[in-house]
């Protein structure tokens, strides 16, 4: 009796059958493993001026789509990816600063209110036509800062009116303070942009005399002298009226890396209405979350290979030994 | 299947972390053809008696087999029953807040810029709302903004931490002027198209107010009839300036009295109407007592049930296959070690049935 327990429990598949139960029945003793996630919180300002307007974006059914469309989309898939515990706070951007929808709120749980505030943002919400990018980029810099989170600036990088020729305001914060992404939006091909009536209905394209081609304000630039119909009193900025082609629009995409190098955020085009996620992961500072490792799949793992191995292990050696011919049930 | 089928709702409700794992599966018929009891070489099965006892033995030895293996399976593919909604009945409102967020609430009710413990209006509105969101638990809150465009802030919603953080953001610098009459669209535009009974109150902020351009009023006037809101006007009166009741001295004009004649437009829509005009946080306090006081009906609100773990019930069931199978091998004889077999007749037919 006692020597057939002992040879028993000598058994190799005893043994392997016996730890199996015992990580089985570890599953139920053994906590969750304290872990530390990384997450992120961000301040994401979006702009709504009239160029975000621009249709240069395909969508999935062939049709363009607008660049506004296009920012939202990639915000919404944003969100739906970061990790649980991430923090995202909204913010607009017109005129020459950005405006606080709401501080950062958790964008797991509170899900739903940020994806119908993200589905609402529309170019109606602007309250006035400008739109200075570099000082709406230092004011949101400012606000991430008031919030603590990193800063998600999603433009086309179009300055209306256009800088003047000394160039715009020069960044007064400290360059990488404020980490983040400034996000380039739109195709790198100029495109025209829709004008809308005062009831807000769609009613043409800006045309050439729409818009101010070039800043007249302060010095006139230095190669002013050589236009035709220079006069130092009369017509510092020549005698011709500015031609350009402001009134279409494309990415800055120039102009946007030179406001990141001075600002010490980092830059990412946005190809399409989504694949923010990495370039911000990277961009942004990771925050600590915390994070709970489940034990119990681990623990299920090694027991099913346990167990599997007691149920193969015989079969497997008389494949390398055949010995003698097992006997079949009758 | 039609998804409507009870069976079908019923399995849809249960998922795992990582499907894949469950491919593995098909391995739980192993047992059924392969034993972990030790091979005797027997010369032939018909020397022994049928045995009943026996057979039953092998039988549940393989199944024991079986059902560790599908544990160990499912337990590791992390299976859940999902989370649900469940629709309830609270007491509570649907409150679609109007902030103002002109440039001026952020100055003090005496008209100044808030210096030392001065308060702005902005911020004693930020302070008192914040308390009132959440104050009680199945109130449903939109949030809009209005100065020169109206801005949908956080649609209509019962999370209320993301409606406080709305809330938050109302005290920073604000925009330049108040266009009352969006503001009340968008504003009015929030309540969903729900069932009639729920109490739905329209509140206001504002501490001023504007002109509603005649040709928009007819179009509210039609919005206010189809929605009937209770509304309510939280009027933050810088001291010194008109009151909803001043009539001016010289022409009684919109112009002249913007805030008398939107209280007059919005006594003449026919939805229930209060004003509360304050001229301090406590009187800000005052009203937003008041308010909760009177939105008390009942409210069907959703609650998310959370998902369930369900993976201690596939390793439970594992555990029991195990210790079965543990038994099985503990309670083997060897008939080659000759000793002890007649002696245990029941030890001995694991090995006949897995031979």
């Amino acid at each position: 009796m006692k020597a057939h327990l002992a040879h028993n429990l000598r058994d190799g598949r005893f043994q392997a059958l016996a730890g199996a139960a015992f990580l089985a029945a570890l599953t139920f003793v053994l906590p969750a493993l304290p872990l530390t996630r990384t997450g992120v919180s961000v301040l994401a300002v979006v702009d709504i001026t009239g160029s975000m307007n621009v249709r240069d974006y395909t969508g999935a059914d062939g049709k363009p789509v607008s660049r506004l469309d296009t920012a939202r989309a990639a915000l919404r898939d944003l969100v739906a990816a970061l990790p649980c515990g991430s923090r995202f706070a909204l913010g607009l951007f017109t005129e020459r600063r950005p405006f606080l929808l709401f501080t950062p709120i958790e964008v797991c749980a509170d899900f739903a209110p940020i994806d119908g505030a993200l589905a609402a943002l529309d170019w109606r919400m602007a309250w006035e036509g400008d739109s200075r990018i570099s000082a709406g980029l230092f004011r949101s810099i400012e606000m991430a800062r008031s919030l603590d989170t990193d800063l998600l600036f999603l433009t086309d990088g179009q300055e209306a009116p256009p800088l003047p020729s000394t160039g715009g305001p020069a960044f007064e914060g400290k360059p990488g303070a404020v980490r983040g992404l400034i996000v380039g939006v739109g195709a790198y091909a100029l495109s025209p942009i829709p004008r809308y009536n005062d009831r807000g209905r769609e009613i043409g394209f800006y045309g050439a005399g729409d818009v101010q081609q070039e800043n007249r304000f302060g010095p006139p630039p230095a190669d002013a002298e050589s236009r035709e119909g220079y006069n130092p009193r009369n017509a510092p900025f020549g005698g011709a009226a500015a031609t350009g082609s402001e009134h279409l629009s494309s990415v800055r995409e120039p102009y946007l890396k030179k406001l990141a190098a001075e600002t010490g955020l980092a830059y990412a085009h946005l190809d399409g209405p989504a694949g923010l996620g990495a370039p911000l992961r990277a961009a942004a500072t990771p925050r600590p979350l915390a994070g709970r490792l489940d034990l119990r799949p681990f623990l299920g793992g090694a027991a099913l290979a346990l167990v599997l191995c007691v149920f193969l292990l015989p079969t497997w050696r008389a494949l390398r030994f055949p010995r003698r011919p097992t006997l079949k049930k009758a | 299947m039609m998804p409507s089928d009870p069976l079908t709702e019923a399995l849809a409700r249960f998922a795992v972390d990582t499907p894949l794992v469950l491919w593995l599966l098909p391995l739980a018929l192993l047992p059924f053809r392969r034993s972990a009891q030790r091979v005797v070489a027997v010369a032939s099965l018909d020397a022994g008696p049928a045995d009943p006892l026996s057979r039953t033995i092998g039988w549940t030895l393989r199944g024991a087999g079986c059902l560790a293996i599908v544990g160990l399976v499912v337990g590791v593919a992390g299976p859940y029953r999902r989370g649900e909604t469940v629709t309830r009945t609270g007491i509570g409102a649907q409150v679609s807040i109007l902030v103002d967020r002109s440039g001026s609430m952020n100055e003090t009710f005496a008209g100044r810029q808030p210096s030392g413990a001065e308060e702005s209006k902005a911020a004693a509105s930020r302070r008192l709302l914040g308390d009132f969101v959440g104050s009680r638990a199945h109130d449903q809150f939109a949030v809009t903004a209005f100065s020169t465009a109206p801005m949908l802030v956080v649609p209509m919603t019962d999370r209320h931490a993301a409606v406080r953080a709305a809330i938050q953001a109302i005290d920073r610098p604000g925009l330049d002027y108040t266009n009352v009459a969006r503001g009340l669209a968008l504003g009015l535009a929030q309540f969903g198209p729900q069932a009639a009974n729920v109490s739905r109150a329209l509140l206001m902020v504002s501490d001023g107010a504007a002109v509603i351009d005649p040709r928009v009023q007819g179009t509210l006037r039609a919005e206010f009839a189809r929605v009937r809101p209770n509304l309510y006007w939280l009027f933050l009166r810088t001291k010194g300036s008109p009151s909803i009741s001043d009539k001016p001295a010289g022409e009684d004009t919109p112009q002249a009295a913007p805030e008398r004649h939107l209280d007059l437009f919005f006594k003449s829509l026919g939805v229930p109407y209060r004003a509360f005009e304050a001229e301090g946080p406590e009187a800000v306090a005052a009203a937003i007592r008041q308010i909760e006081a009177l939105e008390r009906d009942p409210i069907p609100y959703t609650e998310q049930r959370p998902r369930r773990d369900l993976s201690w019930i596939a390793f439970g069931m594992a555990l029991f296959g195990l210790l079965v199978l543990v038994a099985g091998k503990l309670a083997e004889a060897d008939f080659r070690r000759g000793r002890g077999a007649a002696a245990r007749p029941a030890a001995t037919a694991p090995e006949r049935i897995a031979a």
